[in-house]
């Protein structure tokens, strides 16, 4: 799922007719079973790649209404916003489509790749569940698209992150090398807590007398030279005589946990040149056995080889879990330029199953990245910036599907209308199970790998507007150094709500500057220290009651703008930033005097029912970096643990931090209202009491239709 | 009492017919989804209503996150509850069985169903949920069964709980029928400005009732008549001409709808609901005679009926098993009744004594197989049903017969839902073994009452006691019988990790002098240990040491190390908090920091939240 499903749901509708047809488009879908055959020719096709175009297909966006983006969010409240979305969905599909090109042919070759991966928990470790988020809207809009779950989750490729291989392997070293230690502890168990009651003292003779009796004949035999008696096998087969590793040994069958440690205590205490061992044995289930050894050191190095191979085993089991990280890496160590569609969100939720946790701010998460993939490009910013590629893109919408008919519509449509190249047009083929087809019928949309195909072609094409010419471009060059595309390098949208743009080598944050002339908003500079955050207000106050509330006491020109978080919390921005403290030292002392006097205050209608609360916009970041996710914004709140009802600000001189400990109480526990009010932009009071006339549909509609042009 | 044998035809029947089958993998169980449910619907109605029992079981996205989070013996009712309700707010039904069944002699009669839902946000106001949670391990053993996860998410079956619907209700804004519990019959004095009010609408509504009679007769020019209407603010209701009074108040609402009882020979007024609650306007609908108004209230109420089956989707399966309050036969009860509450009735309340309030209200009587199995015999809690069934195929004589009449729909694809059946014949044994027959619920339906009574609403119960727990209690871990009070038990973690609970209790052994006496330890995650004190009182005096500076020898070095401990009431809290790390010892030092944050504050400690006394617990070996 990309960030810009709610308008493309829309775009979609109308131009679903076109892509209804029987999408037969070249796509190699990867699963389990043709992974590792996918993985060795993919590895030559990003090798001799000159950019490699990736998508994601995820579970969902939003884990609450209230953490979508919006106009509000400064960039670290953003980041923690995106964090949070990678942290708790999943990545199903995950597109990736090499790009080459063929001089001979005059055009590009791409491999489009469409794996389908779904993580399971195939490693024996202890502690916390896999598990992962579905926004219900996201699996419909999914289902809306024909995604195959049953793909996914029957037969998706795994994966580790690296950093999951990492406590795995070391698990597997404190393992092997405190095995010693531990069958020590366990032993002295058995002793103390065991042995005192008789049928275990019983069971334990019994097993001496036959192990003695077996190792009786063992010595025997040898000294006679003939074979073991096969009469010692029991009927029971409990006791089974095998060679074990070229050694005498008995393989033990059909006891119980409790017996087989009895049977290891007898064996430790009553023989000396026996060993007890449990090794892996075949179909992966493990196998008891007690083995004759000569001498203390052949025991020593008996003991040290299984330990040896049972590591080995574990290792290759852990390698062979890494399944489709192997392609992050190979992406990721072939330093090939990375082309994605409005990315960030991809990246991160690269970044978080693959690699490792999220840093906690975006300085460190963004210098983490450049590490990994030193060069990435995002055809969405790249569109809006570059004046040449607006004038190709007609003012058009830049959402992937749009710009990919737009942009190349030779493509869009297959090769079969050469007619319409009047214009220079980039030519590619497709190459699946080396079958070359340059003629196909449109695929799915949102299908990752269609997804992946459809932006590196928009890339291709944009490279050949801005005058980049792939006859002289060397095949050694990287394309990512070319001068014409330098500038456009490394960035991303960090939201693409507000334009704000992040350098990823440098880390420096800017505005969108050329495409902001396309945003049909304006909206006045947000000052964060003007901000503050109210919940818990009475559900009937709308942002125009809340507004006219504050201006009775500050002025009308004090309150710049109120806008809804969702329907239990709103910013309100102020025209001063020492209008914040102010605010809330008033609604501090207001809450703390319940006398005739605060009753009538203006700003009691806003305190009205108790449960008021209100702080800085610090305290709202705060609130997003909780893992915890609640529908609704006041009971984010609560959950998050806040006891108190006014945050003052630190400067404030006199009560710091009063704690007011009557709890805060969640208004409305209607978790819906989010929805529809998440949706509902930023709040131009004046348009509010529209909105109350339209019905609930016409506003999101309103919305989308908005969006839709500004995307 | 003569127990009345019958030779039932329908014994004979059973002989001749081919829907008895004793093979689980041939049971006929019917799969519902969105495309058969309308039509199955009143089939399930007719079963449901013929039904002696209905058997229900669920299959969900996920259970419990973290080794901790999982109801355990060392639990209270109330910690049992908190953490069923953590899982049960957070995972999402995939499928839904029920089985209506009759018990005749030593067969049962079932008819099973077996829904596939998903909660499809059809009204595009984030319900029935915003999201949920899966644990990969349930959905891989979900597709290791064969489970159509695009049969699911495609065609499940949506739905809304009853809370859920009712603020729909409000946010569709539908008019509705003024019903007279909304006209208030005392009118306050009349104000001036609401005599103004009164007189100017009237007058409004007069001109427009005639100009719309004048209009029947005379002919006039389109533009005339479209001016008209908009001068005199007339719509359309359907086919019928109505107003729309805008409205400030609930006052104005009353004064109105007063005022229109003036014309009640003609006018019928409704009621347009604002978004966020309250009236936005009240609409005056004109009808033609007197038929024509009841028409119209016809026509309001299957409007409103159709629209509201269509919002309630599979909650009308729940609906219905509420109506006939039949007794419900489950297996995992508190698991299923909190993800049923949640789901389909309204968010569960914060404690257990008002979830089985709330619940008993929808459903009176829930029976918990694995409390009448208690009965039995000192069973061990078995999870998996095909193994109780099997356990008590050996040890009683009670054969039970399956008959499923159902006629599963061909050519689909896997058959799921088995366990529904299967409880359906864990409880026909187990009615058999109890001697609960179906002869004695023949004869007198007040015995049945009784005896189903004593076995009905026990979500959670101690092994080898068949009273009802109280929150005093906690059961032991495994079948020992020893009761054990909460003060007895410490929280103990900060050692290293990995520690097994035969080191840790050699560890503390010679650590301090508390530990001469007897005691226990059990691992409950891999970051915290319980001990278990056999004396009473040497909980607190560990404690005790522990919080002062006279701690010494060998547990001054555990303390230093990291070591730490709290009583039952800091875990008490930490599920009532919600404190739901992933490590058990993350969330207790949590609950420590935030109390010590509270009593910083002076804020004291209620009495009753210091639970210690007297509460129990059964111990198991260790």
């Amino acid at each position: 799922m990309k960030k810009r499903w709610p308008i493309t749901i829309l775009y979609r509708a109308f131009s679903s007719s076109t892509t209804s047809t029987t999408a037969s488009f070249p796509l190699k879908h990867v699963k389990k079973s043709n992974f590792d055959s996918a993985l060795s020719s993919l590895r030559h096709h990003i090798q001799a790649a000159d950019f490699v175009a990736i998508d994601l297909e995820m579970t969902g966006i939003t884990s609450a209404p209230w953490r979508d983006s919006f106009e509000f969010d400064r960039f670290d409240v953003r980041y923690l916003k995106v964090k949070d979305s990678a942290e708790k969905f999943a990545v199903i599909q995950f597109g990736v489509s090499p790009f080459r090109w063929d001089p001979l042919k005059q055009s590009f070759i791409t491999h489009p790749h469409n794996f389908f991966i779904f993580q399971r928990q195939e490693l024996p470790l202890d502690g916390a569940a896999y598990e992962f988020l579905c926004q219900t809207t996201s699996m419909d809009f999914l289902a809306k698209y024909q995604f195959d779950f049953n793909a996914c989750i029957h037969e998706g490729v795994s994966y580790l992150s690296r950093e999951q291989e990492d406590k795995a392997l070391k698990h597997v070293n404190s393992t092997y090398k405190d095995e010693s230690l531990d069958s020590w502890h366990s032993l002295k168990e058995i002793r103390d807590t065991h042995l005192f009651n008789i049928p275990d003292i019983l069971f334990a003779e019994r097993m001496k007398d036959r192990l003695s009796e077996w190792l009786g004949g063992l010595l025997r035999n040898r000294d006679e030279g003939s074979e073991v008696q096969p009469s010692f096998n029991d009927s029971k087969q409990q006791f089974e005589t095998i060679f074990f590793k070229m050694r005498p040994a008995i393989s033990l069958n059909g006891f119980t946990s409790h017996q087989l440690r009895l049977i290891q205590l007898v064996v430790r205490k009553h023989f000396k040149d026996l060993a007890y061992l449990r090794v892996s044995g075949e179909n992966s289930c493990s196998q008891n056995v007690i083995v004759y050894i000569e001498s203390e050191s052949v025991k020593k190095m008996l003991m040290k080889e299984v330990k040896d191979e049972q590591k080995i085993d574990a290792e290759m089991s852990i390698k062979a879990s890494i399944g489709f990280r192997h392609v992050i890496d190979l992406l990721s160590s072939e330093k090939k330029l990375i082309v994605g569609h409005n990315c960030f969100l991809d990246i991160a939720h690269i970044y978080s199953k693959f690699f490792g946790p999220l840093p906690l701010t975006a300085e460190e998460f963004i210098s983490s990245v450049n590490k990994y993939f030193p060069h990435i490009i995002d055809t969405k910013i790249l569109l809006n910036s570059n004046s040449i590629l607006q004038q190709r893109m007609k003012k058009s919408s830049t959402s992937l599907s749009k710009a990919f008919s737009v942009l190349c519509p030779q493509i869009a449509l297959g090769s079969k209308s050469t007619h319409l190249s009047l214009q220079p047009s980039v030519k590619v083929e497709v190459e699946v199970d080396d079958i070359r087809s340059s003629n196909w019928n449109s695929g799915v949309k949102h299908e990752a790998g269609y997804d992946a195909f459809m932006t590196g072609c928009v890339f291709a094409q944009a490279c050949s507007h801005l005058g980049i010419d792939f006859k002289q471009q060397s095949s050694s060059e990287n394309l990512a150094h070319n001068e014409k595309l330098r500038e456009h390098v490394n960035l991303l949208y960090l939201s693409w709500t507000n334009g704000e743009i992040i350098n990823l080598s440098t880390g420096n944050r800017t505005s969108e500057s050329l495409a902001s002339n396309k945003r049909k908003n304006h909206y006045p500079k947000i000052l964060f220290e003007c901000i503050v955050i109210v919940w818990g207000f009475p559900s009937h106050l709308k942002a125009w009651d809340i507004r006219e509330c504050i201006s009775k006491v500050y002025g009308p020109t004090s309150v710049i703008s109120v806008y809804h978080v969702d329907e239990t919390a709103v910013f309100v921005q102020f025209s001063r930033a020492e209008m914040v403290s102010k605010f809330l030292d008033l609604k501090e002392s207001l809450d703390r005097n319940n006398d005739p006097i605060s009753v009538l205050h203006p700003l009691a209608k806003l305190l009205e029912g108790g449960n008021t609360c209100a702080a800085s916009y610090e305290t709202y970041k705060e609130i997003c970096s909780s893992t915890v996710s609640k529908v609704l914004f006041a009971d984010q709140a609560k959950a998050v643990g806040i006891k108190w009802k006014t945050k003052l600000v630190e400067s404030s001189d006199k009560t710091k931090e009063h704690e007011s400990l009557r709890k805060v109480k969640a208004v409305n526990s209607d978790p819906s209202c989010g929805e529809r009010t998440k949706n509902k932009n930023f709040d131009d009071v004046s348009n509010d009491s529209s909105y109350s006339q339209l019905s609930s549909d016409e506003i999101i509609d309103s919305f989308y239709t908005r969006e839709a042009k500004q995307i | 009492m003569v127990p009345k044998f019958k030779p039932s035809p329908l014994r004979i029947r059973s002989f001749c017919t081919k829907t008895v089958q004793q093979n689980p993998h041939h049971w006929p169980i019917k799969q519902i989804t969105k495309t058969n449910f309308n039509e199955s619907l009143s089939e399930i109605k007719n079963h449901i209503s013929s039904s002696d029992f209905i058997a229900v079981s669920l299959q969900n996205t996920g259970s419990f996150s973290s080794p901790w989070h999982r109801v355990s013996t060392f639990d209270t009712p109330e910690t049992a509850y908190l953490k069923a309700k953590f899982a049960a707010e957070r995972f999402q039904i995939l499928q839904f069985a029920i089985c209506p069944f009759k018990l005749q002699a030593s067969k049962v009669i079932a008819y099973p169903y077996n829904f596939h839902l998903f909660p499809r946000d059809e009204l595009k106001m984030g319900m029935p949920s915003y999201s949920f949670t899966c644990q990969t391990s349930y959905l891989t053993a979900m597709a290791k069964e064969g489970f159509d996860f695009n049969t699911c998410i495609y065609d499940g079956i949506s739905y809304l709980s009853e809370a859920q619907e009712s603020t729909v209700k409000v946010r569709m804004g539908n008019p509705m029928a003024v019903d007279h519990a909304t006209k208030s019959s005392s009118s306050p004095a009349l104000s001036v400005a609401d005599t103004v009010f009164i007189e100017r609408v009237r007058s409004r509504v007069k001109h427009w009732k005639n100009a719309c009679t004048d209009s029947d007769i005379k002919t006039e020019a389109a533009l005339v008549t479209s001016l008209r209407k908009i001068v005199l603010g007339g719509e359309q209701f359907g086919s019928r001409p109505s107003m729309t009074i805008d409205v400030c108040s609930e006052r104005q609402v009353q004064l109105v709808l007063k005022m229109l009882e003036d014309f009640s020979d003609v006018l019928v007024p409704l009621i347009i609901p604002a978004k966020g609650g309250g009236t936005q306007a009240v609409r005056a609908v004109l009808t033609s005679s007197d038929e024509d108004k009841h028409l119209l209230k016809r026509e309001l109420q299957t409007f409103e009926f159709e629209q509201n089956k269509r919002v309630r989707g599979f909650r009308e399966v729940i609906d219905l098993i509420s109506a006939s309050q039949k007794p419900i036969v489950a297996h995992n009860s508190l698991n299923d009744f909190t993800f049923i509450h949640s789901k389909f009735l309204a968010p569960l309340p914060p404690n257990m004594n008002e979830f089985i309030c709330s619940l008993r209200l929808a459903f009176p009587q829930v029976i918990d197989v694995n409390y009448l199995l208690k009965d039995i015999g000192p069973v061990k809690k078995m999870t998996n049903i095909s193994a109780t069934i099997a356990y008590l195929k050996n040890r009683f004589f009670a054969p039970i017969e399956m008959e499923i009449p159902n006629q599963a729909n061909e050519n689909e694809g896997k058959i799921h839902g088995h366990n529904v059946v299967k409880i359906c014949q864990l409880f026909g044994k187990l009615c058999s073994i109890l001697k609960i027959t179906p002869d004695a619920i023949e004869s007198s339906d007040d015995f049945l009452a009784s005896a189903i009574n004593r076995y009905a609403n026990i979500f959670y119960s101690l092994p080898g006691s068949s009273q009802e727990p109280t929150n005093e209690e906690i059961r032991g871990w495994t079948n020992d019988k020893r009761k054990v009070s909460c003060e007895d038990v410490v929280f103990l973690w900060g050692f290293r990790e990995r520690i097994s609970a035969g080191i840790l209790k050699n560890m503390l052994q010679g650590s301090h002098e508390v530990f001469a006496e007897a005691f226990n330890v059990r691992m409950v995650d891999r970051s915290c240990a319980i001990v278990v004190f056999g004396k009473p009182g040497l909980s607190n005096t560990f404690k005790n040491v522990m919080n002062s500076k006279e701690v010494s020898g060998p547990l001054r070095e555990m303390v230093s190390d990291g070591l730490k401990a709290a009583g039952y009431e800091t875990y008490q809290r930490v599920c009532s908090s919600g404190l739901w790390e992933s490590a058990l010892a993350d969330a207790l030092d949590k609950a420590l920091a935030s109390h010590n944050c509270l009593s910083e504050a002076a804020y004291e400690t209620k009495q009753s939240e210091i639970y210690l006394s007297n509460e129990l617990i059964n111990l198991a070996e260790l």
